[in-house]
This record gives C-alpha cells, sequence and structure tokens, in this order.
C-alpha cells in the first residue's frame, strides 16, 4: 500500500533526506517497535518512533507517574500523577500520531511475560534502569534473533549499544556479568538531568529506525559512550564472545537485516 | 549543631534533603542525621563521604562534617 497524502505530508521532512525514501517510510509502517521502561529513556524514544511512523509501538512499564519523575520523564505531565504511566504515555502517543498503533504493556517485564512481548518485534528498545532487565532484554532478543538497543544513563554519563543478534557482539559478550550487588550506586549517583537522559533516548530511537529500513551503520560492535558535561564522545570496540551464553548459538541467518 | 529527621524518607530523597542542608553551612560545620536502616543508612554516608564530607556513624545517627 502506498503512502496517503496526509502521510507524504506528515513524514515529509524525513521523505526528503537522500537516505530516506516511500519504500523506506512503508518498511517503517509496517515495522513494530517494543520500547521496555516509559521513563527518562522510553519516553524520548517512543515519542520519535511514534513520530517517525513506526506501524507498532508497545510500551512495557508497571509504574505509575511520581512528582519527581518529570523533570526527565516528557512523556508525562503534571495531571498524570499517580496514573499508570503506560496509559498517560499512551494517550499522548496516540494524540501525536494517530496512525500509530500503539501497544499497552502494564507489567514489568519478567521472564514469564518478556518471550511473548518480545514476539514477532522488529526491534526492541531497552530503556530500562536495572541490570536484571537489561539481561533479561538481552536474553530474550538473543533467543529470538530481535535486533535491540541497549541505553542507560548514569549522572552525566550515557551510554548507547546496538545489537543484531548473531551478527555482533550482545550485551552479555561487552557486559559478562552485572556488577556486584555491593556496588548499588549511591544516592549521589542517581541524580540525572532530563536532557542527558533525552541525548541518549533520542540515538536509541535514530539507532531503531535505522534498524527498520536498513539505512546508514548502527552502532553495532561498538559502544557509545557520552559525557554531557564535556560532551565528549568516545566509541568503545567490542566483539561476539565464542562462548557468550546469550548469543554464541545464534545462527545469523535467523537475522532480517 | 544542626540535625536533621529523615526516617521515613527514601533513597534519593533523603540525600537531597541532606545536601539542601549542608549547602548553607559554612566549612567545618556539623550536621546530624538520623537515617533508616538498610539503603538509606548505606548509601546516604557513603554520598557524603564521596561529595568530600568527613562522616561519623553512631548506630542510625550520621554526623556530616562540611569540608
Amino acid at each position: 500500500m502506498t503512502l496517503s497524502d496526509p502521510e507524504i505530508e506528515r513524514y515529509s521532512r524525513q521523505l526528503v533526506l537522500p537516505e530516506w525514501s516511500g519504500e523506506a517510510q512503508e518498511r517503517l509502517r509496517s515495522a513494530s517497535a517494543i520500547v521496555v521502561g516509559a521513563g527518562a529513556l522510553g519516553s524520548p524514544a517512543a515519542l520519535y518512533l511514534v513520530a517517525a511512523g513506526v506501524g507498532t509501538v508497545g510500551v512495557v512499564d508497571d509504574g505509575t507517574v511520581e512528582l519527581s519523575n518529570l523533570h526527565r520523564q516528557p512523556l508525562h505531565f503534571t495531571p498524570d500523577l499517580d496514573l499508570p504511566k503506560v496509559t498517560t504515555a499512551a494517550i499522548k502517543l496516540r494524540v501525536l500520531n494517530p496512525e500509530v498503533q500503539v501497544e499497552e504493556y502494564q507489567v514489568r517485564l519478567e521472564e514469564a511475560n518478556a518471550d511473548a512481548i518480545v514476539a514477532g518485534a522488529g526491534v526492541v528498545l531497552d530503556c530500562t534502569d536495572n541490570f536484571d532487565t537489561r539481561y533479561l532484554v538481552n536474553d530474550t532478543c538473543c533467543a529470538q534473533g530481535v535486533p535491540f538497543v541497549s541505553g542507560a544513563v548514569l549522572g552525566f554519563a550515557g551510554q548507547v549499544m546496538t545489537i543484531v543478534p548473531g551478527r555482533s557482539a550482545c550485551y552479555r559478550c561487552a557486559f559478562a556479568t552485572p556488577p556486584p550487588a555491593g556496588a548499588v550506586p549511591s544516592c549521589r549517583e542517581a541524580g540525572v538531568l532530563g536532557a542527558t537522559a533525552g541525548i541518549v533516548g533520542s540515538i536509541q530511537a535514530l539507532e531503531a529506525l535505522k534498524l527498520l529500513t536498513g539505512i546508514g551503520s548502527p552502532l553495532l560492535d561498538r559502544i557509545l559512550q557520552l559525557d554531557a558535561l564535556s560532551m565528549e564522545q568516545t566509541l568503545v570496540a567490542t566483539e561476539r564472545g565464542a562462548d557468550c551464553p546469550a548469543c554464541a548459538r545464534v545462527p545469523a541467518a535467523a537475522q532480517s537485516v | 549543631m544542626t540535625e536533621l529527621d529523615l526516617t521515613g524518607v527514601p533513597c534519593p530523597m533523603n540525600w537531597v534533603r541532606t545536601r539542601l542542608a549542608l549547602e548553607p553551612l559554612p566549612a567545618g560545620e556539623r550536621l546530624e542525621v538520623v537515617l533508616d536502616r538498610g539503603e538509606p543508612l548505606e548509601s546516604v554516608p557513603r554520598s557524603a563521604r564521596e561529595d568530600g564530607h568527613e562522616v561519623e556513624l553512631d548506630g542510625n545517627r550520621v554526623t556530616i562534617v562540611k569540608r
């Protein structure tokens, strides 16, 4: 199905990109993305995916909106306090772009539900704030051969890594184990500016759009590290672990990208 | 000495309150905070040390000497 006139107008500023095309836009429209976490990273990521016209966007979060969330989570507004994040997120996303099918998963991603939520997704965005879920996203996506984009923020430090299972290093290849339990961040490390998280979430959305359309070079086998205070960015090379328990046995042929 | 009762105040809000209480104090002044055991008592003293303050512990009473 070709693009409608309103679609052509809505997406005109990306359709004129030399790297983009009507075909890329149609690919996006028939694609789906899952955003795990509707917080500081998931808010900007979901907004940009929906605005760009990804056909189906699922948002996974079991939390409710708190006053201390609002400085960094632009999907949630002051009147949304105490409401489920997926509900307030879906309302904004549907108003932003009614062409997009927004799916609400008001659950915490867990081993029991991860397979079903990730199944069939074109891309997954790991916008979580804890290592348990991060490794669960990694292992589930690797087992199912679903590409995903991992993002994290701590203070002014940001990190993004894109993973195509079977083809590039996964999160476990780069970080074999979570930090020891004793290394829980102290209170002062819990600080973050919304704008810093916004950069990281935006990069995650851009990486997902690149994966879904096939344009450009995603952050495969490279970890982008950002120091937002100095704005210095570093690309750290990684490689697949031959014995990685998550991805060593994933056949590259399973990949669509 | 200034005293701050932060029992019932979870992380990181207890550290936010502590920082704000420390801010107007002159260097060397002491701030005594009372914290819940568990994560608050582990995390707030550590955060204070990481910010360069001296910290003394007495049960769940924490004395912070502003640097």
